[in-house]
């Protein structure tokens, strides 16, 4: 291979040499970053709640019939809400709870271990009456579910004696998920853990995610409502929704009931991550383009540039192939620079976005990904040029000297 | 001069308009894409109160748990809002021009059957300085005055949506207005008014709307309202009532803004919070080392990160797509003027100095830079436009002023950093050899 004239000639016109290889240089940095972006976000969305999110619908009920101001009967009618609820074709499950499931927040307390001196470490925290882990659709992995006795004390103004903890949690505390029987203390009352629940995943304001504790209880009040988890049978969402809709206005025609699909929520939840990933495409794919099309740019340039030349090569006895070699050579070896610098270019921009922006990381892999596709990307591009180069007549050099 | 090489830059541009394209298309999507990007970080980050942001302060005060600080990345985070106990203390200080204490609710709205059913609303308590602080503009009536906030007097101030809603957009100052068991004297109807960042609650929503209904605070204990937004607390209360609630000093849930205009006021301000809190420790509460913040508005968005990151990063990455472009344009531009050698050398011979065949070509790269960049804002309005419809709870992005001056700026570097060396190049070439080979 012809390297050495090759790489003379490209001193000759080094601006277009140097154009190359920035533009390379700077594509890679961007197009890389963006992927790793995307990833990054990508990794986000994937991550599994670990409940039945398809098939969950949330039922809000907003009492403004002056009878719901008395707490006691709002607990009371939770009881026949459930009913009413479970009794519609289509419901699967239903629990009452302040739990709903990708709102990006929730409530949180601080808990420990009953008895401990330790920094109390902080947790989300809900409250549910009815059948939670039919509704959510995860698994109680050791221990029981809330039985009636556990809701036998003072729901107004006391505190439920048992708990419910995620396995995150108790590892969290104990450093076993085996903990059935042991106890916490959240400040306000101890608690005997009674079941463990697994998996949960809730994103939280707050590194949590995955830390929680359920109390046996009844949620409402006048203020904010009462509450409601549904599961429905796969692909009833919609007739479901209309069924209860009526259903909960036969039963008390007091209140505004809003319903929405969890899935909404949590798309609602993604839409900003979603948006990035669509931008970050779709600026990869124009730079891609805009490089490529560079490329042909300045290749066609230094091919007409260079037509005389071209000419007395062939007149001297170089093929068609020989000067299509030339040029792609040429080019391979530009590209080539150009990565090498971009790689450069890809780990600073890197470090100034996670240093001043936020970000993760750069993965290697996405680097050597993308050298691969900028060197095709190059190659194909300077086919068109370097083929009228080779298609250059050898007359053309005896022409007009 | 100017005007003459303005017509031979057209000239040049309509005899290869294939090349012409090419060269307006590199600029447009460079120009797009680094505007609508910066533009859509710059609607978060942009000061939401000119001329006056520098003098409001949002107040934060340390009473979190002694053991442990307030969960965030810095070791001296603190609660985002405050107390109603300590809000009440706050109030009495005279030392601002104006001050106002917030939350958020949901309240019942009763109308007229007639016009509506009953249905739940976002409310904002607040006093009466929060409309004249933050610029709240109005369409009939105002907001109440400090009398109304004293008594209080039972007034309310509605948005636009809300008076269309329920008085079908009429002048409806004077009109009563059901909510929860009470019922209030319209004394204000707001302009349209949709912020894209609700800078005067950055807790929880930053980027929702302005709620619908506006009451005195001062209700907040005759009606026993609760905040609908976020609520922090580490101390286990017992409380058995409303008023017990309100008393627990350590459960925080209400913004506190002051109008401080000087920057005397402001030390004096800090002075007062500072005492406040070391004569609060004597009686026990704000046990954690001292530490109180006192923010002017875009402090206080920059310490609530509303930007998201994302954004930023998008609007860096943009700006190198531009750069790429740029490079690009560099290599046509080249091509087109080295190609126009032989003219140019007969220009050259007959007596054109190289400045004015400098000046020649650097007008034409900027005749594309302001045409493609012009092309390049339109279609950054349309893509824009596009992302205001899937931005979720329609979030505004309005292309203002500067950013429209920095994109044709952008377009302006754009053409001449692209422009100058081909155009040295072109002007900087011997005449001579290039006549020889015609």
């Amino acid at each position: 291979m012809p390297i050495g004239p090759i790489f003379r000639a490209m001193t000759h016109n080094r601006t277009r040499v140097l154009l190359i290889i920035l533009e390379i240089a700077f594509t890679l940095a961007i197009v890389t970053n963006c992927v790793n972006m995307i990833v990054d976000e990508r990794s986000k969305m994937m991550k599994q709640s670990g409940f039945d999110d398809d098939n969950l619908l949330f039922l809000r009920s907003a009492p403004f019939a002056p009878e719901f101001r008395e707490q006691q009967y709002i607990l009371n009618h939770v009881d026949s809400d459930l009913r009413v609820l479970r009794a519609i074709p289509g419901v699967k499950s239903a629990v009452n709870t302040n739990f709903i499931p990708w709102q990006g927040g929730g409530s949180s307390t601080t808990v420990k271990i009953a008895g401990s001196k330790d920094v109390p470490v902080r947790s989300q925290v809900y409250y549910n009456k009815g059948d939670l882990f039919g509704t959510l659709g995860t698994k109680l992995i050791e221990g029981r579910d809330f039985v009636p006795n556990d809701f036998d004390y003072d729901q107004v103004n006391g505190n439920p004696k048992v708990v419910i903890v995620s396995k995150k949690l108790a590892e969290l505390l104990f450093k076993t998920p085996h903990v059935i029987g042991r106890q916490i203390d959240d400040g306000q009352a101890v608690y005997t853990i009674v079941g463990v629940l697994d998996p949960f995943y809730n994103p939280y304001g707050w590194p949590i995610h995955e830390y929680v504790f359920f109390g046996p209880s009844t949620v409402g009040s006048f203020a904010r409502g009462t509450r409601f988890l549904i599961r429905v049978e796969p692909g009833a969402m919609k007739s479901t929704i209309a069924a209860i809709e009526s259903a909960m206005t036969k039963s008390n025609s007091g209140r505004v009931l809003t319903m929405t699909p969890i899935d909404e929520i949590k798309s609602n939840f993604f839409s900003g991550g979603r948006l990035v990933m669509k931008a970050m495409t779709a600026v990869i794919a124009l730079l891609v383009f805009v490089t490529a099309l560079g490329i042909i740019g300045i290749t066609s340039l230094s091919v007409s540039e260079r037509t005389k030349q071209i000419g007395t090569r062939r007149a001297l006895g170089a093929t068609r192939r020989n000067i299509l070699t030339h040029f792609i050579l040429e080019n391979w070896m530009v590209t080539t620079a150009g990565l090498v610098l971009g790689i450069a270019a890809t780990y600073g921009l890197n470090f100034l976005l996670v240093t001043h922006v936020s970000g993760v990381k750069m993965d290697w892999r996405y680097v050597a990904v993308g050298m691969v596709l900028l060197w095709v990307n190059g190659l194909i591009a300077t086919i068109p040029p370097a083929m009228r180069g080779a298609s250059v007549s050898p007359a053309v050099a005896t022409r007009s000297v | 001069m100017l005007l003459y090489n303005i017509r031979i830059a057209a000239k040049s541009l309509r005899r290869n308009p294939y090349m012409t394209a090419l060269l307006l298309a590199a600029i447009a999507l460079g120009i797009c894409v680094s505007t609508t990007f910066t533009t859509l970080r710059h609607a978060f980050a942009k000061d939401p109160l000119p001329g006056k942001s520098s003098k409001v302060f949002y107040v934060r005060m340390d009473n979190w748990d002694p053991a442990q600080p307030y969960p965030g990345d810095d070791p001296k985070s603190l609660p985002p809002q405050i107390s109603y106990a300590d809000m009440r203390e706050l109030m009495k200080s005279t030392i601002p021009t104006r001050q106002t204490a917030l939350f958020i609710s949901r309240l019942f709205i009763t109308p007229d059957p007639k016009v509506a059913k009953p249905y739940q609303e976002n409310v904002r308590l607040a006093f009466s300085d929060f409309f004249t602080m933050f610029d709240v503009p109005f369409q009939y009536g105002s907001g109440w005055d400090r009398k109304a906030d004293a008594k209080p007097e039972a007034v309310v101030v509605i948005d636009d949506a809300t008076n269309k809603k329920l008085f079908a957009g009429a002048n409806s100052v004077g009109k009563t207005l059901r909510i929860d068991d009470r019922v209030f004297k319209v004394v204000g109807v707001l302009a349209p008014w949709r912020p894209t960042v609700r800078y005067y609650d950055l807790n929880g929503g930053a980027v929702n709307a302005p709620e619908a209904i506006y009451l005195p605070l001062n209700f907040t204990p005759l009606m026993q309202i609760r905040s609908g937004g976020n609520s922090d607390g580490w101390r286990n209360y017992t409380i058995n009532s409303f008023e017990e609630f309100l008393k627990a000093a350590d459960i925080d849930w209400i913004q506190f803004w002051v109008e401080l205009p000087t920057p005397e006021k402001q030390q004096a301000y800090r002075d007062f919070i500072d005492n406040y809190v070391r004569d609060q420790k004597k009686h026990g509460r704000f046990e954690r080392p001292l530490n109180n913040r006192v923010t002017n508005l875009m402090e206080t968005i920059g310490d609530f990160k509303v930007v998201l990151p994302q954004l930023s990063a998008m609007a860096a990455v943009s700006v190198l797509f531009l750069a790429v472009c740029s490079l690009n344009l560099v290599g046509l531009l080249l091509g087109k003027f080295l190609a126009r050698a032989p003219e140019v050398s007969v220009r050259r011979a007959l007596g054109a100095s190289r400045g004015q065949v400098f000046l020649q070509h650097i007008v034409e790269c900027e005749v594309v830079g302001i045409i493609g960049g012009a092309l390049g804002m339109l279609l950054s309005f349309g893509v824009l436009k596009f992302l205001t419809k899937v931005l979720p709870g329609s979030i505004p992005i309005q292309i203002d002023g500067t950013m429209i001056l920095s994109a044709v700026f952008l377009s302006l570097v754009a053409g001449f950093v692209a422009g100058v060396y081909p155009a040295w190049r072109i002007c900087t070439m011997p005449p001579a050899i290039q006549l020889k080979l015609q």
